[in-house]
């Protein structure tokens, strides 16, 4: 039985990276109304530029900074021909980047191959127990987490949060109140793509090893059930609901030591999973919690 | 084995139109949905698994035949894809889900319905033990088992054809298909016709399973090798579009297989075979979004007359 601290401990650092994923799709899918059904790329893309940079012996903060940039880049460059098409194309065309960039790094051997990357350097000193390990990148994934958070409360709560939610509403009629809907599309985009990044960059260094099947698309589905659970246009919501899907992920996790199923617990876990999307998109659509009203401009 | 065929123009292309027929089974009822409900159906992918282990069970299990098996998918798929409709996608609608909610549904039962499957038969590889010797037809190896897939995959879509053209049936598929709202105002009952498409589409879909699953193995994750595949044979083809869809998914097939022969050329890793189709879906996406069925003769001169 594993140890219980270390554990939660453990579980709270994923909600720390999936909080950031489900906060970058929010801001794509939940304020700006772009659908992306490939955060997984962008996530791959900033864990093997950090992981590729620090195991070539650069410092963490190098590898992180790659691959905020690289993963941001990405995104714009994705976006440019991307942005133009319907809705529904757009999730589709995401979908398909991650499992182009997937099959590259799978089948590039100097990206690492099937084995992926191994031995990435992490940000805990070598030496210290487990526990005290856990607690220091708790403590950054946090400060990670809440960076990102106050980005997307400033963007939320500026002009520039009114003009992508005049998107999400009526593309249209904001392009005819003299936006350009297309820089607005394409740079909450990048910047969406750069949060990812972060989150993939963190979990590098913290599993110490990637490989491509890490990043299956099944993972960007992950991140918008954390979405719809914790609200669309909610930012505080991502976070809740990515405490939600994990908490729900370890308990089956746990009660699987403890309950004797006439079924394989890991195939229940995935079936409750399921469920519970359905459930949700039938009963409560909108999520756990509501959007804010737009708070009036006081000079923040 | 590729090396041996590297020139091999008949040998190439037979295994197009054995990968074309395939991704033709699979993308059919994919294009169908899509075209008359608006949302991409993710969950696609099970029924194509879907049909492999149903064949498996009957084939392998019951011992019944591989024939049998064959058309045991068939049914059952087509009876999964209206269940679906019926419990799941209808009530829906019904209940006025946007199409972002019923694509994020489709992903949640796709991954029920996996799981499920890995539940009842398990996480291993399985194979059918039916085995059909190959035999060498002039410079073109094949087996009975691809011949009969690619003549299975043939005469479905002249079935097709003659279903949706002489037919007063196919006729209210194409209504229902082009205009949902206008065909239900016409006196067509859409209802049923919607019913119809998941069966069929979904039968299909589950003998591109077993197809697959024939030339491979049977995993949890069959479904999701072609799924892709799929979206590609059906934006290039044109949402909605049979014939597009037909045309779009043979020619990815030829696309795939000379890649591969480009690929090995270069000597780059052939599982890059995908990155072809994706690459025409990409392109597909970019610059002709309504798919070949979009390209009209209008829309190129207009098109060449704007540029010149």
């Amino acid at each position: 039985m594993v140890n219980i601290v270390n554990f939660i401990l453990d579980m709270f650092v994923y909600v720390g990276i999936f909080g950031i994923l489900s906060l970058s799709l929010n801001l794509e899918y939940g304020f700006t109304g772009l659908w992306n059904f490939g955060k997984v790329a962008f996530y791959m893309i900033g864990a093997y530029t950090s992981g590729i940079l620090t195991t070539l012996g650069y410092p963490v903060y190098v590898g992180f900074a790659a691959g905020v940039v690289v993963s941001g880049l990405a995104g714009l460059m994705i976006s440019l021909p991307a942005l133009r098409l319907r809705e529904d194309y757009l999730g589709i065309l995401t979908l398909v980047f991650g499992e182009i960039i997937r099959i590259i790094l799978k089948n590039e051997y100097w990206l690492g191959g099937p084995l992926g990357i191994r031995g990435i350097p992490s940000i805990t000193p070598s030496g210290l127990d487990y526990t005290t390990a856990l607690i220091i990148q708790l403590i950054a994934i946090t400060i990670i987490a809440a960076i990102c958070y106050f980005i997307a409360n400033r963007i939320i709560h500026s002009p520039y949060g009114r003009v992508i939610r005049g998107i999400r509403e009526d593309e249209l009629a904001t392009a005819t109140l003299g936006k350009n809907t297309f820089r607005y599309k394409a740079s909450i985009f990048s910047i969406s793509s750069a949060m990812a990044g972060v989150a993939g960059a963190f979990m590098g260094q913290y599993v110490t090893s990637i490989a491509p099947d890490q990043f299956m698309p099944f993972i960007s589905f992950t991140v918008w059930m954390m979405v719809m659970l914790g609200g669309f246009a909610n930012i505080e919501g991502a976070f809740l609901g990515a405490l939600i899907y994990i908490s729900f992920e370890r308990g089956a996790r746990i009660a699987k030591d403890y309950l004797l199923l006439p079924i394989d617990p890991n195939n229940l876990m995935f079936i409750l999973t399921g469920l519970l999307i359905l459930i949700f998109v039938f009963f409560r659509p909108q999520g756990l919690l509501k959007e804010n009203r737009v708070r009036e401009h006081k000079g923040v | 084995m590729v090396d041996g065929l590297s020139l091999n123009i008949a040998q190439i292309l037979f295994n197009s139109l054995l990968t074309g027929s395939l991704y033709v089974l699979a993308a059919i009822g994919l294009t169908l949905t899509y075209g008359i409900l608006k949302f991409p159906n993710v969950a696609h992918a099970e029924f194509i698994t879907f049909g492999a282990y149903i064949a498996y069970t009957v084939a392998d299990i019951w011992k019944l035949g591989f024939e049998a098996g064959v058309l045991a998918a068939f049914v059952a798929t087509g009876l999964l894809g209206v269940a679906s409709h019926i419990f799941l996608f209808g009530p829906l609608i019904r209940k006025g889900a946007s199409i972002l909610h019923l694509t994020v549904a489709s992903v949640g039962y796709g991954i029920v319905l996996r799981y499920a499957m890995q539940e009842i038969w398990g996480r291993k590889d399985l194979y059918y033990s039916a085995y059909y010797p190959g035999f060498d037809l002039g410079p073109i190896r094949v087996t009975p088992l691809w011949l009969s897939f690619i003549f299975l995959a043939v005469a479905i879509v002249a079935v097709f054809h003659l279903l949706l053209t002489k037919t007063k049936i196919g006729k209210a598929m194409r209504a229902t298909s082009n205009n949902p709202s206008l065909a239900q105002a016409s006196g067509i009952d859409t209802r049923k016709i919607i019913l119809l498409v998941w069966f069929l589409g979904s039968a299909l879909a589950g003998l591109g399973g077993v197809m697959k699953a024939s030339d491979t193995r049977i995993t949890p994750v069959l479904g999701w090798d072609i799924l892709i595949m799929s979206f590609a044979a059906v934006i290039f083809g044109g949402v909605g579009s049979i014939y597009g869809t037909i045309f779009a998914g043979y020619t990815l097939g030829f696309v795939e297989n000379l890649g591969v022969i480009g690929l090995v050329a270069l000597k780059l890793s052939t599982e890059y075979r995908f990155l072809l189709g994706f690459l025409v879906l990409v392109f597909a996406l970019i610059f002709a979004p309504q798919g070949i069925a979009g390209i009209t003769f209008k829309s190129i001169r207009r098109r060449l007359s704007s540029s010149g």
